[in-house]
């Protein structure tokens, strides 16, 4: 809600309505100062506070903070969560997180915690219980060898990504994503003051990286190239075959790190199949692994993530955390410890909500192909759709306005189909939108005609 | 644990001409000073970046070029010392020493049964999903009712965000409000992450001396001596960790007029040991003084009154337009926290004002634990000590022993060795004051039963015998 009302305000409101907000405060006019902090403007608004005090309380916020945009994925579920409560009968698409319930099991494990009385801190790094298992996944599952004392365990894997960029960057550090990317990345990058370096991909190459765009884009500053597989928002698997290219340029470029992103890991469509990046010959010492509970076990409420990489990396990550949020969750820990037991990629459990998954994917593909104007690359992971709208920018609906942009054409959605999407601007990717499946097929399909019924006025419309 | 450890693993690098190393031993886990050229080149040490080739096979980087270099910030901040001393005492509890650890910050007791069912129906009825970033408008809702209540300071649901223990609350505050080169103002003893935060955020920790003869009270002509045009954010924790100080009502008046004078600075208030007091004394929240209220911070949470650690849950209070960046912070490092742990929070804040019944057991407990430690340690010859009026923590002064050797151990030279060295022959674990910029003396927790304190007390007697009776001063 904060940030939703955040984001408002620094989108649309003019700035004498910006008084507004500081009303019940103010007893003056508001004043108004340009400021330069190390080279940079940033606005600061001088509020004089009624009657308490004779000065002006400077309300001005760190550079970097300023240079974030909030996620604009969470301010759009906010929202949406929000009509919905409001009774508005939203039909939300927005959130990247599984419908199902956690798993029995790992549920009962969290329970049990919490009656046993494990509700004290933990070590900041994890439980060893928690590594232990963790390093066997990780062995058995991804091929990868890893020792306890080189995970660490986060409240989620957006908090383990965080840390690792805030590690391994150094201000003017390059972190290189390729697009469309997931919300939070460059804003990562921002945060550890690296400059985030975009790479677009083609919709016709199912939004996979470019080997030779990647290869021509590596400058000395270059220290992080983030590759997300299973992808959020496109849900693009990159085969093992391209990923060996990409790691043959890595190696040529000593600074170069990878985080590889796969908390997408096991919600994966045959015949497609995962592959650790640190898996690859020579990787093993520059990747940062990713992954966590959230997703492949709809755990996304207990917050639980991981890294795992060499030591010294590890360590760093360790150290962040011991000052920014100590040990995660003691129950959730327990929780992901009954969830590894599951079995090789999660057991029945898991396979049983990838099947509902991939009849969702399945039904959207075909339903989306049948509507002019919009083209699809068909996920092979995940539960994302990133479609290609942009046939219908340009174009003006009656009692809304012009179509420019993916915004637009999501806010049109929302407030004439009252469907809630996330625009692909947020991803990087201005021609798209992300429609999450994560939810029932019934949904799912008053979904489709609501969005259907929403473009036919677009349809006919002529392009301003 | 990865701290201690990364310790070991540097041990083991073979040295050549090309490199050397410094270190600090255990239990002063801070940051390994490397410096080394590599091939030749030297590397800009202005700009603090390290780069480190390993000469083992043992190593991470067998037979490999990568640059290891961290970023300057992450070099900058040391580990937490309380979290590396917390972990090396389990770690030696899990094999098979029998160590009474008064280092971890945390309650004894149990969560209560009703906050426990709470969380277990939680997640029998699947409140498993994400929550709004900013926290459930529930407890949203009733931390303004409790805030109102007890604290009498007035806030709106989106004047709140709720985190990931209250942790991460002060460090998002710290990141949004400072800017590079601002100074952060943080009383000493303090909570050993407040500087590290400030260093996260490229600002300048100002530390600020006290005196145990003051109760460690922050010295109100001290801190205006000290306020400059880049003082951005003065850091009160009342109660307070290390010390157990609580700040009377007049001394915060005083304090608030000062501020008010300034207007840059604004006041992070860590109120997170709020009902953990002991009559007489009384808490005051700094939002609700005279002209306060648009330049504070306030920080709870639910760790220490509700023995809730281990689900991680902490919020923060204050002007919209702070909160807001904390919360746009919080969107990009771990959105909300756990909705299971939010379900908890709701019935603590449910039990009633300041946590009824529940509460007021621990901290009669507490009190009795505190009344025994403080009796017992000011009868020991050399030992000063101001008594606590809330928190769980002594914070006591041992520094006559310094200067001294023992046989087999050495010369006890400040509080990380004395530290040491109970741990090594008392198997006592504590926290040297040297982690929270007060190196004459030594925190101790009694968040832990009478029975242990009691054995604990008579451990420490034990192992001061020698170090009373040693030579003359070295």
């Amino acid at each position: 809600m904060a940030n939703t009302l955040y984001n408002g305000a620094t989108c649309r409101i003019p700035l004498r309505d910006e008084s507004l907000a500081f009303s019940r405060h103010v007893s003056r006019s508001l004043s108004f100062l340009l400021k330069t902090r190390a080279g940079k403007q940033s606005y600061a608004f001088a509020v004089k506070a009624s009657s308490h005090s004779d000065f002006d309380v400077d309300l001005s916020l760190s550079p970097r903070v300023n240079a974030v945009k909030p996620s604009k994925t969470v301010a759009i579920s906010d929202h949406a969560t929000a009509l919905f409560q409001a009774g508005v009968p939203v039909i939300r698409l927005a959130a990247g997180e599984p419908d199902f319930d956690t798993p029995a099991p790992i549920a009962e494990a969290g329970i049990n915690a919490i009656r046993e009385g494990y509700t004290r801190y933990t070590p900041n790094a994890g439980t060893m219980e928690l590594r232990q298992a963790i390093c066997r996944k990780l062995k058995e599952e991804n091929g990868i060898s890893y020792t306890p004392d080189q995970v660490v365990v986060s409240n989620g894997a957006k908090q383990s990504i965080a840390q690792a960029v805030l590690a391994v960057c150094s201000p003017g550090d390059e972190v290189i994503i390729p697009a469309p990317f997931w919300v939070s990345y460059p804003e990562m990058a921002r945060l550890a003051d690296a400059t985030p370096v975009i790479l677009p991909t083609l919709i016709s190459d199912n939004f996979l990286l470019d080997p030779k765009l990647l290869e021509s884009k590596i400058t000395e500053r270059s220290r992080l190239l983030i590759l997300c597989s299973p992808s959020n928002p496109t849900g693009s698997v990159y085969p093992k075959e391209l990923l060996e290219e990409i790691a043959r340029i890595v190696a040529k470029h000593p600074r170069l790190l990878v985080l590889s992103d796969e908390i997408y890991e096991h919600i994966i469509y045959a015949p497609a199949t995962h592959t650790s990046f640190a898996s690859l010959p020579g990787m093993w010492d520059r990747t940062l692994t990713v992954n966590g509970f959230s997703k492949a076990f709809a755990m996304t409420g207990w917050r639980l993530g991981y890294i795992a990489g060499p030591k010294h990396f590890v360590a760093a990550c360790g150290k962040i955390q011991s000052q920014f949020t100590s040990g995660a969750s003691s129950i959730a820990q327990k929780a992901a410890v009954a969830a590894l037991g599951l079995g090789h990629a999660g057991g029945e459990a898991v396979s049983t909500m990838v099947k509902a998954f991939r009849e969702r994917r399945d039904f959207l593909v075909k339903s989306f192909r049948e509507i002019d104007g919009v083209k699809i690359s068909e996920p092979q992971g995940a539960f994302y759709l990133f479609l290609d709208f942009s046939f219908y920018y340009g174009r003006e609906a009656e009692g809304f306005g012009k179509i420019e942009d993916s915004e637009s054409l999501c806010r049109y959605l929302l407030d004439v189909g009252q469907v809630a999407l996330v625009p692909g601007s947020a991803f990087g990717d201005d021609t798209c939108i992300r429609i999450s499946y994560a939810e029932s097929l019934t949904t799912l399909q008053a979904a489709v005609e609501r969005v259907k019924r929403a473009l036919i006025p677009l349809s006919s419309a002529a392009l301003v | 644990m990865a701290s201690v450890l990364l310790t070991a693993t540097i041990s083991t690098i073979t040295f050549g001409d090309q490199y050397s190393i410094s270190r600090c031993a255990f239990p002063s886990l801070s940051t390994l000073h490397l410096r080394a050229t590599q091939k030749g080149i030297h590397v800009e040490m202005n700009k603090r970046v390290v780069v480190v080739k390993a000469m083992t096979t043992k190593s991470d980087f067998d037979d490999t070029d990568v640059d290891i270099s961290l970023s300057h910030r992450v070099n900058a901040v040391k580990p937490s010392k309380t979290v590396a001393i917390s972990d090396h005492a389990t770690a030696l509890l899990q094999s098979g020493v029998p160590v009474i650890r008064l280092a971890a910050g945390e309650p004894d007791f149990d969560t209560p049964a009703v906050i426990a069912e709470a969380g277990m129906n939680a997640i029998r009825e699947g409140y498993t999903r994400y929550t709004p970033n900013a926290g459930t408008l529930e407890l949203r809702q009733a931390i303004c009712h409790k805030l109102k209540e007890e604290n009498e300071i007035t806030y709106t649901p989106d004047e709140i965000v709720v985190s990931n223990g209250a942790k991460q609350s002060v460090v998002q505050a710290v990141l949004a409000v400072c800017s590079p080169g601002d100074e952060v103002i943080i009383p000493a003893p303090f909570y050993t992450s407040y500087p590290e935060m400030a260093r996260l955020a490229d600002a300048t920790p100002v530390i600020l001396p006290s005196h145990i003869s003051n109760n460690f009270l922050l010295d109100p002509k001290l801190l205006e001596a000290n306020l400059t045009e880049r003082s951005r954010l003065l850091i009160l924790c009342s109660p307070c960790n290390p010390t157990g100080s609580v700040y009377s009502k007049k001394l915060l008046e005083e304090i608030a007029q000062i501020v008010a004078k300034h207007p840059r600075l604004l006041v992070l208030s860590d109120e997170i040991y709020e009902h953990i007091i002991y009559a007489p004394a009384t808490h005051t929240s700094f939002a609700s003084l005279p002209g306060m209220w648009d330049r504070t911070l306030t920080v709870n949470g639910f760790s220490k009154t509700f023995a809730m650690t281990g689900w991680r849950l902490g919020y923060i209070a204050g002007t919209k337009h702070f909160v807001a960046a904390c919360g746009k912070i919080q969107s990009q490092f771990t959105s909300g926290a756990s909705s299971i742990s939010q379900k908890a929070g709701v019935a603590a804040l449910g039990l009633g004002y300041a946590g009824g019944e529940a509460v007021s057991t621990m901290v009669k407990a507490f009190r009795e634990r505190r009344d025994f430690l403080v009796e017992s340690f000011r009868e020991m010859d050399g030992v000063k000590i101001s008594e606590p009026q809330g928190a769980f923590y002594l914070f006591i002064d041992f520094s006559s022993y310094y200067g001294r050797e023992v046989e087999g151990f050495g010369i006890i030279e400040n509080s990380d060795s004395l530290c040491r060295y109970l741990l090594d022959k008392g198997l006592v674990a504590l926290v040297p004051g040297s982690a929270f910029g007060d190196d004459s003396c030594i925190r101790i927790s009694y968040a832990e039963s009478l029975t242990n304190l009691k054995t604990a007390v008579e451990r420490i007697k034990k192992a001061l015998i020698p170090l009373i009776s040693s030579a003359a001063l070295v």
